[in-house]
Parts: C-alpha cells; structure tokens; sequence
C-alpha cells in the first residue's frame, strides 16, 4: 500500500509540471488554433532572464520574480503582435512551422548568451530538500509548490474564462472569430492577451523546473509531455489538459516502476494513440463535426 | 496560347521543347557535377538526393492528402535498419533488400494510417510523434538490430560492382531519385493523386463522390513510407554507419519543415525544400568562417553574448530563414518560384 | 526567345559558379601543419564541445613557443552538434579541401566518431586521441587510430572494484545511460563483481532525455542499496542524486570520468555532490603540477573570457598530448603520416597529464597496440567542490 501511494505522489508530482505546460499550450491552441512548438523555450528565457538577475546582477527574489512575470507576458505578446499575426494566409502547419522557427531562435540565443554548461539556478526553496507527508512517503518542497501552483494556475484560469469579461471574450474568439469581431470585440487584442497568458504560464512551469536541473535543453521534455497531455485531455479543454497531464505522470511513474523502466519515456504516448483510437478528440475534446 | 487542347497535353512529361530543354542540361549538369567539384561536395549532393526522397513521400502524405506526421524520422529508421540487417544477417542481396526494406516500412505506414484515419491536426501530430519516438527504441531493445550501438555497412555490391565511394553512390543516388520524382509527379496527376487531393480539400465531400477514404488515408501513408524507407536504407549507405539515437524527434521536425517550406502539395517545393534545409544543415556551422560577418559576429559574441556559444548563431540562422520564410510566402519556395515566373512572363508590365 | 537567351544565361552561370577541386596533399607545408577535430558546440551534448576549444588552447600555446620543429600548428575544428551525418560532411570538407589534414585529434563523441572512422582509416590519415572512451577504436585495433582515454568499462572496474574491496559494499546497483557509453559502464561493473563473486543488485538504463528520476529512487529504496555507479550524463546524475536525497536514500554513490568536474557538480547540486567517488582520467584543475601550471598559463591567454577552467577543457590538451610528443620527435625534414605512426608505436610510458601512455606495433589481435593506456585513478569530492585523491593509477585486466 506504501509502494502504491509513493509511486501515486511521483506520479501526481510529474503530473503537475506537465500540467502548466500542457495549460499553457492549450490556451494557445484554444483561441488561435496554434500547436505552439516555441512555448518551452518562451519559459526558458524567462527562466534565464531571472537566472541572470539573480546570479550576475543579485536583485531580490521578489524584484526579480515580478520582472520576469513582466517580461513573461511581454515576450507572450510581442510573439504574437510581431510575428505571428504578420503571417501571409496563414495556415495550420505554417504556423507550426513558423513556432518551430522562433523555438530554434529562442533556443539559439539562450544558448549564445549562457553557453551549454549546466547553470545553479538560486531560488528560496531547495529541491533537494523534503517533507514527510505519510509515514515513508517523502515529497520534496519544490514539488509541494509545483502542485500547488498547477492548481492555483488551473482554479484562476477556470474563473477567468467562465466569470470575467476577457475571459468571456476569448471564448467567443475561439468559437466563431468573425462572429466575435462583428460583436465589437477586437480579435487582434484577445490573441496578444492569450499569448501574454500563455507565455506566463510557461514561464511559471519553467521557473518550477529549473532550481532542479537548469540547462539550455531543459524544457525538450516537458513540452512534449505537456503536449501530450494536452493532446490526452483534448487540446481545447483547459481542465482536460491538467487530467491528461496526471494520467500520464501516473502511467509514466507506474509503467516505469512496475513493468519496464526502458520504456517509461515514451509508454505515455503509446496509451495516448491506443485512447486516441476511442476518442479521437480526447478525453475531454468535443468532436464537433465538420460541415461541409 | 498557352491553352490546353487536349488531355495528353495535360499529363505529358515534358509539356513544351523549353522543358525538355531543361531537363537535358539538367542531366548534363548532374553527370558533370562530380567531375567538376570535389567529394565533399558529392557527399552533400547525395545528402540532398536522399532528403529529396524524403520530402516527396511526406509530401504526398502532408501536402496533397492533408495528414500531418511527426514521425518519419520513424520510417526513415526502420527503412536503413531493415536494409542493414536483411544484407547482413537473411545475406539479401542490395537490390532486393532495399526495395524489401522500403516494404517493410509501408507495411508500418500501413499499421500507423489505421489508428491515424479518425485523427486530424495535433491529434495526429502526437500520435505520429508517439510512433516515431517508439520505434527508436524499439530497434534499440533489439540485439539483432546493434542494439544502441549500431550497425556498420555491409558491403554494397549492385552485380560485379562495388560501391563504395561517395562519387558511386552519386551515381546510384542520382538516377534513383530522378525516377522516384517522375514517378511521385506521375502518381499525384492520376486518380489516385486526384483522390488525395480530395481528400485534403474535403474529406466529406470527396467520400460522398465515392472516394474511398479509409483506402486511399493508407494508401497515402504507405506511400510515403514506402518512399521514406527506401530513403533512409540509402541513408544508411551514405552514413556507413547507423545507430537508433540518430533518428530522433528533430529529424523528423526537419523532414516535415522541409515540405512546408518548400511548398506544400508541389513535387518542384518537396525538391528545393530538401534541398535547402540540408544544405543549411550541412553548412551553417562554416557561417563563423564567412569573411566579415564571421569576424563581425564573434565580436558581438565578445560584447553582448558568450564566445563559446557563438556557434548556436546556427541555430537563429536557421530559425529566421524558417520563419522568414512562411511570414512572407505561406506556399513557400514553390510560391516565391511561381510569383518569380508570374513577374517575368508578365515583364515589363 | 528571350525565354531562351534567360536560359541559356542562366545555365553557364550555373556552371561557372563551381569550384574547381583542389590536389590531396598530406596536410604538412614548410612551415604549416594542419590537424583537425570536432566537438559538438550546439546541441544537448554542447558542453563537451570544451574538449575541441581546450585542444585549440594547446596548439595556441605551442604555436607561441615557436612551434613544433619549425612548423606553427593550424588547429581546424568544426561544430558537428553531436550528428553523426554533420560529422562526416565536416571531415570530409577539411579532408578534401585544399589541404587537406595531416592527423585528426581529440574528436567527441561515439556514434559521430564511429560514421567517419571507416573514411580516415581508408585514407590513412591518423587519428589520434578520441574524446570518447569507446571500446571500438582498437576492437579490432586499426592502424591509424590511437587512444589514450581508458575504456569505459575499465574505469566501470577500478569504481566497483574500489566499492567492494575498500568500502566493503554489498549491494551494488548501476544507473546507466541506455546507450554504448552506458553499456560500458554496466559492463564493468558487471565483470568485476563477477570476480567478487557477486552481481549487481539492480540494473537501470536510463534514457538520456528521462527527467523524472523517480522510479529510479524508488526502485534503488527497494533493493535497499548501498551503493550506486551512476554512468549517465551530467544533468541526469545531478537529478538522480538530488532526487535520492529528497526520498531519504542515501548510498554511497560512484560516478564516471564525465561527472568528475568536481567544482560545476557541486555547484550545479546545491553541494549534494560532497562526498561522491569518480573516476578520473587527468589531472584536477586544481592541481600545481608544473606541466599543469604551464597549461593554466595558456588557458588564461588563448581562452576567451567565459572559459571555465574545468576538466573537459583540460582533457582537450590531455587527448593531443601524444600527437604533439609524437611530432617533436620528428625531425623536420622526415615528417610523413607513416613516421608520425612509427614514431608513435615508439612512444613507451609517456606521461603528461593523463595516465602513463605507451603503444605497440602494430598488431590486429592486440588491443593494446593502439590502446594506449587503461588506468585511471579515483578522487572524491569534498566542499565547494576540491577532490581527494583516494588511489594512484590503476590498471586492472
């Protein structure tokens, strides 16, 4: 029963850094219909940004935190104002492949300013440090505030998009853009306000990863995990998005631990083409059909 | 003038003296090339050859049936691991094991295109990114495969004649790749190219004027693999040595970048797109050396960034070109080609 | 018509546009000679790419000392971002260029080194120093390749052997790192416990990209450890020893040549490293040796300013030591590909800040006719990141 529960808490805990980048994801894709290949590497600057002004320039936690978030939302909106919405005709893939691109430049430039060494990321919270929660179940404190966070992020992104007017708006930008625009609403404006968001989120997500590992490669895994538990809850429900993200930390942690370890990094995908099979929008996807 | 009479004239080869023309000092050009330039640059051309390849069979899945895939890095795999090992293990000779391997890969597209019939977009995405991931390390839990370690090449022997240098493989790669392109045209411009089409345009609509979708959705997938597998057993000759982390997810990002910004839907796109992804790919890391601005950028690195990272310039080169790209032409070569033709035909006016 | 004039325009530029290609020569000038490498500077595997920029540091400082022999070195190295098909497009452009090289050093990485050894052995150009302590440069032996890096396996024994003998462990676990590099490790491990008479407890294979270390503790927890041999890559082994501390594990943990940069690895572990055994295959950065003091010395003229001072930099000079010891002892006029192997054959029990190096004659059954040393010697690490010096040299069968 120990074993069940500390391989449940790994799982849960894996779950909760996949979750804010799968939100992340899916907030971007929920109004702009835009898989976001750069949305790992938006949070790494961030992450650099606040290592740099930690490390070289020695501002406070708190400085530096709330201009990190600034920049966060900056860069999230300058993505979308300068070049996303400047795209000729823009298609599916070819702005998929226009986010590959701007990963490759983030990437690039991170790695030109910081080089490849691997980097001590100072934060107020050691990740190696650890609570007791059950008798031999050990957690550690970063992962506390990682759950905590997914959540928090999950409640206050749920209130927004039901209660508050924004929120309300980039529900009908998603639904029926043209509608939206003839309702007085300015589409351009929503879109740069959801890549603000989207970028924050990321950025929150790369903040919670980088005190434990810190290194130009360090969102590769995450993305592809959150985009998988994205895809798992399907790809337009914010609330499916953080369920896909725990189903895979649980099976990963489970599959990983009881059945075979090798295959532990890419069982996740496996269950998701086996589920895509039943549900092919799914677990919370709805299959609108198309009309023709 | 330029009117169409006839229905021959529609699926000729060579529709006019102009393109055939072409075509010949095109061949001129390409049996030439290896005696005017030096290995190295053979070994980019075959390089390219190969990416060509590539770019057609994922082309005929991505631009002109409308399935996304993540995950022929997948295909590409199995295509130079099938060849590999069928030569040196079953002792199959090349010619039978290459076409044997690229079978074997279709029958994979085959496999994959069946959960993929109901999936479209980041579905399909993630489903096909699943497959490719997983095969990798399928082959290397494999010991007759290498393992992780690899597999070197066996001998190549087409007859009497062993290939062995870059400058044969040319010569093998070139003729190759020429007869996949006419066939790949030829396909897209016959019914079965018309029902991909089709069904890129409105899956419903083409089902309701009796396309069969779920046999032409397979179709298109074994297709392409069938094409990418038989790439990737030529691959490994050129690579002489192949091992599963090589086929990774970036690979399979590059082949599917290589189509849309070559020009979806367009064999003329898939061709320069494989062609200019693989030369940036091969070449890029000499950009420090260019004059001037290699000089002018390591200054820069000097002031403002690191000068042991100076090399990721690389990578921001190649992401600007990507992005410049599909801001300003969402057709892609093949569009700034057209618009290119389209200024001329129509000069001074 | 016009259509016509365009095109014809068009193809001769075309044609003219191409170079013409050069002769083959064998790399050496009156006064030049030209070595090459590679290192990845871009990639997931960019911090070894500091091997290839610390070589460039040692061939700077022989240049300013007058060179070898009347010769200054023109060090070649390219990016090839740890892919095996950009490293043989980069060999191949230096090699077919206008001069082409006379030797290739150092060189990162297994799967790149082993798509372009066929290609220079077939061209005899030799090869000497590869960064990666593969067991297929000399299985079989070939002859223009010299290795002076240990296997991965013999250092896997020193560690195990250093384990059960010293620190009386019984319960030994491997983490390894699912490829050949990792295999290495796992077997020797599993070869020197066997002749303990014992076995691993556990063995792990880890997938370089995994980042949650958590069924890994967990399983290590069960199995009730007391010790374990990491033989993954850097960021990896970080993790893996923090997440042990966040569940309460707490074995003693062992590590290979490529986690043994004591000072980032206590840095980039919040001080978890303290305490870890590795082993090590030259000298620390630390160290006052004199040859080291004289390294230090180029390191702060030719390195530019972000260069750390760390032990992949200095194994870049540590990999082109025998190449360079080799080519002194070539007088100026005798210098060929085939004196430089001769010559290196002759080298016996050189030292310089690697372990005691020598080669044989060439012999296809003899691995050790190429393989020019397999001792290593084991070093903890203590607080912000010194290291203790726990054996000598050590060689084992």
């Amino acid at each position: 029963m120990t074993d069940f529960l500390l391989v449940l808490a790994s799982g849960i805990t894996a779950g909760s850094s996949y979750a804010l980048m799968g939100l992340a994801m899916v907030i971007i894709y929920k109004t702009s219909g835009v898989v976001n290949f750069a949305q790992g590497e938006m949070g790494l600057i961030s992450a650099y940004i606040t290592f740099m002004m930690l490390d070289y320039y020695g501002f406070g936690y708190l400085a530096t935190f709330f201009w990190a978030f600034v920049f966060a939302l900056f860069l999230g909106a300058l993505m979308e104002f300068a070049i996303l919405r400047r795209a000729k005709d823009p298609s599916v893939l070819g702005l998929m492949i226009i986010t590959i691109g701007l990963e490759m430049i983030l990437l690039g430039l991170v790695s030109w300013k910081f080089g490849a060494d691997p980097k001590d990321m100072p934060f107020p919270i050691s990740p190696f440090e650890s609570i007791e929660l059950v008798e031999n179940i050990y957690i550690s404190v970063l992962e506390v505030l990682t759950i905590g966070v997914a959540t928090a992020v999950m409640l206050i992104l749920f209130l927004f998009f039901r209660f508050s007017k924004l929120g309300v708006a980039m529900k009908a930008v998603q639904q029926n853009p043209m509608a939206a625009k003839l309702m007085g609403i300015s589409t351009n404006r929503v879109l740069m306000i959801t890549w603000s968001i989207s970028s924050f989120v990321g950025a929150l997500a790369a903040l919670l990863i980088a005190p434990a590992n810190m290194g130009p490669f360090m969102m590769w895994d995450p993305l592809l995990k959150g985009f998988a538990a994205a895809v798992m809850g399907g790809m337009t429900s914010l609330g499916g998005a953080v369920v896909g993200a725990y189903i895979v930390g649980i099976i990963e942690n489970f599959f990983g631990t009881f059945i075979s370890i090798e295959f532990k990094s890419v069982v996740a995908f496996s269950i998701i083409v086996i589920m895509l099979c039943v549900k092919p929008s799914g677990l919370f996807g709805r299959h609108y059909v198309k009309k023709v | 003038m330029d009117m169409k009479r006839d229905y021959y004239e529609d699926i000729e080869l060579f529709p006019g003296w102009v393109e055939k023309f072409w075509f010949f000092l095109l061949l001129v050009f390409l049996g030439a090339f290896p005696f005017i330039s030096n290995n190295y640059l053979i070994y980019v051309a075959n390089f390219m050859a190969i990416n060509i390849i590539v770019a057609l069979g994922l082309n005929i899945l991505v631009g002109y049936t409308g399935q996304i895939s993540l995950g022929h890095a997948g295909f590409f795999a199995i295509g130079a691991f099938a060849t590999f090992t069928l030569m040196q293990k079953a002792s199959f000779p090349f010619l039978l094991a290459l076409p044997a391997a690229a079978l074997i890969s279709a029958i994979f597209g085959f496999l994959i295109a069946l959960p993929a019939l109901r999936l479209e977009g980041p579905y399909l995405a993630i489903a096909t990114l699943g497959f490719g991931l997983t095969i990798t390390q399928v082959i290397g839990m494999i010991d007759l495969f290498g393992g992780r370690t690899g597999l070197h090449a066996p001998e190549l022997l087409i007859g009497p004649w062993e290939l062995k240098t870059d400058l044969d493989l040319y010569f093998l790669l070139v003729p190759l790749t020429i007869g996949l392109i006419i066939i790949a045209r030829n396909l897209t411009r016959t019914r079965v190219g018309r029902a991909f089409i089709a069904i890129r345009d409105a899956e419903i609509a083409a089902e309701t004027m009796g396309v069969n979708l779920i046999f032409y959705k397979t179709l298109a997938f074994a297709i392409s693999a069938f094409y990418t597998g038989l790439a990737g057993g030529l691959y490994a000759f050129v690579l002489r040595f192949i091992e599963p982390e090589i086929f990774g997810l970036y690979m399979s990002i590059v082949f599917l970048t290589m189509v849309v910004v070559g020009g979806l839907g367009s064999i003329f796109g898939s061709i320069a797109g494989a062609m200019l992804l693989s030369w940036l790919d091969l070449e890029l890391r000499n950009i420090l050396d260019i004059p001037y601005l290699g000089n002018w950028l390591k200054d820069l690195s000097r002031e403002y960034f690191s000068i042991t990272g100076v090399s990721n310039i690389q990578y921001i080169v190649f992401g600007g070109i990507l992005v410049l790209i599909m801001l300003f032409e969402p057709h892609g070569i093949y569009g700034f080609w057209i618009r290119t033709k389209k200024y001329w035909k129509t000069w001074p006016f | 018509m016009k259509k016509l004039v365009l095109n014809c325009l068009f193809s001769i530029t075309l044609m003219l546009g191409l170079s013409f290609s050069a002769y083959a020569g064998d790399g050496i000038t009156d006064k030049e000679i030209h070595i090459g490498s590679w290192g990845p500077q871009t990639g997931p595997a960019a911090p070894w790419g500091t091997i290839s920029r610390g070589s460039d540091a040692y061939f700077k400082m022989i240049n300013k000392k007058g060179g070898i022999n009347g010769r200054q070195i023109v060090f070649h190295h390219f990016d090839d971002g740890y892919n095996p098909a950009r490293t043989k497009a980069g060999v191949k452009q230096l090699q077919e260029g206008e001069t082409p090289m006379f030797a290739f050093v150092g060189g990162v990485g297994t799967s790149p080194g082993l798509a372009v050894v066929d290609y220079l052995m077939d061209a005899k150009v030799p090869w000497i120093g590869p960064a990666t302590a593969s067991e297929h440069w000399v299985n079989p032996p070939k002859k223009y390749l010299f290795t002076n890096y240990a296997p991965y396996y013999k250092e896997a024994m020193v560690l195990t052997k250093y384990a059960v003998e010293t620190m009386k462990k019984k319960r030994i676990a491997v983490v390894y790192q699912n490829d050949d590099y990792g295999k290495g490790g796992l077997k020797g491990v599993r070869m020197q416990l066997e002749k303990n008479g014992m076995k691993p407890v556990l063995e792990l294979p880890m997938e370089v990209k995994d980042t949650d270390m958590k069924p890994y503790i967990f399983k290590l927890k069960k199995a009730d450890v007391d010790a374990v041999v990491l033989w993954i890559s850097v960021g990896q082994a970080v993790r893996t020893i923090g997440t042990a501390k966040a569940m309460q594990l707490s074995p003693q943990f062992f590590g290979t040549s490529t986690v043994s940069d004591f000072p980032l690895m206590f840095k980039i572990s919040k001080g978890l490293w303290k305490g870890v055994i590795t082993a090590s295959f030259n000298e620390p950065p630390e160290s006052t040796s004199p040859l080291m003091m004289e390294y230090k010395e180029a390191f702060k003229q030719f390195a530019s300013k972000d260069e750390r001072w760390g032990t992949f930099f200095i194994a870049g000079f540590m990999f082109a030591e025998p190449l360079v010891e080799a080519l002194k002892r070539i007088p100026h006029d005798e210098l060929t590909r085939e004196r430089l192997v001769l010559e290196l054959e002759g080298l016996k029990n050189f030292q310089g800040i690697g372990a005691v190096t020598s080669y044989k004659k060439f012999d296809v059954k003899d691995p050790r006719s190429r393989q020019g040393t397999n001792a290593v010697y084991l070093t903890e690490c203590l607080d912000n990141g010194a290291n203790k010096k726990l054996t000598d040299w050590i060689e084992l069968d």
